[in-house]
């Protein structure tokens, strides 16, 4: 049914308009950037730091994705570097929650606390 | 086909969920809305054919690493941010007008003439570059030494996570709370135990004790050499 639809007259019609460019997924990753950015900067509690910078991490994915989708639109061959990439930048971000994360618990069992502020021992 | 509705509600739901997750004060709260916005990012790759990687967002990302996150923030079980006065206020109408040059900008450079015929609307074309096949076949010959690479990096980040995490045997900096002047006991090749809810004053009272110990044994060895004389 989707297919019938898509050869009808308004399917085709339809196509080439309803789409979004690749600039609009620029605009949502550099939204997601500059929010994961003011998180980092803002927020005092590390483990919502660490979250901030996971959500960086996405919106470099979804850049990443809407390039190699501009690729495959225009027909290059590698367009499937940007998701193989996209599968390492997973894999890293899993590693880093792992060691963050244990960072966090051996920092609050010696310093009893998770706010930034708190942490200054190497603040002259 | 609706891909622009699409594109408008996920997008949304991405940038909203984002700014719930920095501005809730309570760690719970940030880590759901955090868990909404990988949801609707796997959406949109959805729309921009990526099944493969959607599939690994929800299950790597909303799934392993925010389970995570969630067990640590349970486990610590913090307290929520209490709202600090701004300090330096007057850098405040600076911030503005650096984030309306940020936002003039990327306008300027959307809306710049030309910039639509360079960059087409994404067609619905099927392609199979974002299939699971075409991925695996690329990360096993193209991408080869990266993937091996990868390997290692995890089996450091697991290394690395359960040495951090692993408790000590050293006593434990100030903790506040529960105090527990109990001193604790050795172990068979003189290791020490750390229990829960040993503090600062655990490790003190671990150092008299030491100390005590120490002096008994020289006085002992003392009073002993003077009665071998």
């Amino acid at each position: 049914m989707i297919l019938l639809w898509q050869d009808s007259a308004l399917g085709r019609m339809s196509e080439g308009i309803q789409h979004p460019d690749l600039s609009k997924f620029l605009v949502i990753g550099a939204l997601l950037f500059s929010i994961g950015v003011a998180g980092v900067l803002v927020r005092r509690n590390i483990i919502v730091i660490f979250m901030s910078i996971e959500l960086i991490l996405n919106a470099a994915n979804l850049n990443f994705i809407a390039f190699s989708r501009y690729l495959q639109e225009t027909g290059n061959v590698n367009a499937v570097a940007g998701q193989v990439f996209t599968v390492f930048i997973i894999v890293v971000a899993a590693a880093e929650a792992a060691i963050g994360l244990g960072l966090v618990i051996a920092l609050y069992r010696n310093r009893g606390t998770v706010f930034v502020d708190k942490i200054d021992l190497l603040k002259w | 086909m609706f891909t622009i509705p699409l594109f408008v509600l996920f997008g949304a739901m991405a940038v909203g969920c984002a700014l719930a997750m920095v501005a809730q004060r309570n760690p719970l709260y940030s880590a759901i809305s955090l868990i909404g916005v990988f949801v609707s990012l796997a959406c949109l790759y959805m729309t921009l054919q990526a099944p493969f990687i959607a599939a690994v967002q929800v299950i790597v990302y909303a799934g392993a690493i925010m389970v995570l996150v969630v067990f640590v923030i349970m486990l610590l079980n913090v307290e929520e941010e209490v709202r600090r006065p701004v300090r330096l206020r007057f850098l405040v109408p600076v911030g503005v007008l650096l984030a309306a040059i940020l936002i003039g900008e990327a306008a300027f450079i959307l809306k710049l003439p030309g910039a639509a015929s360079r960059i087409d609307a994404f067609g619905q074309r099927p392609s199979d570059v974002g299939l699971t096949a075409s991925i695996g076949t690329a990360l096993f010959t193209e991408y080869l030494l990266p993937f091996e690479v990868t390997s290692v990096l995890i089996l450091m980040a697991l290394v690395g996570a359960i040495t951090l995490a692993r408790r000590t045997a050293t006593p434990r900096l100030a903790a506040p709370g529960n105090v527990d002047t109990e001193p604790p006991e050795l172990g068979p090749r003189g290791e020490v135990f750390i229990r829960p809810g040993d503090t600062a004053e655990t490790g003190r009272a671990f150092a008299r004790h030491q100390l005590q110990r120490g002096e008994a044994a020289a006085s002992a060895k003392r009073t002993g050499e003077e009665g071998e004389r």
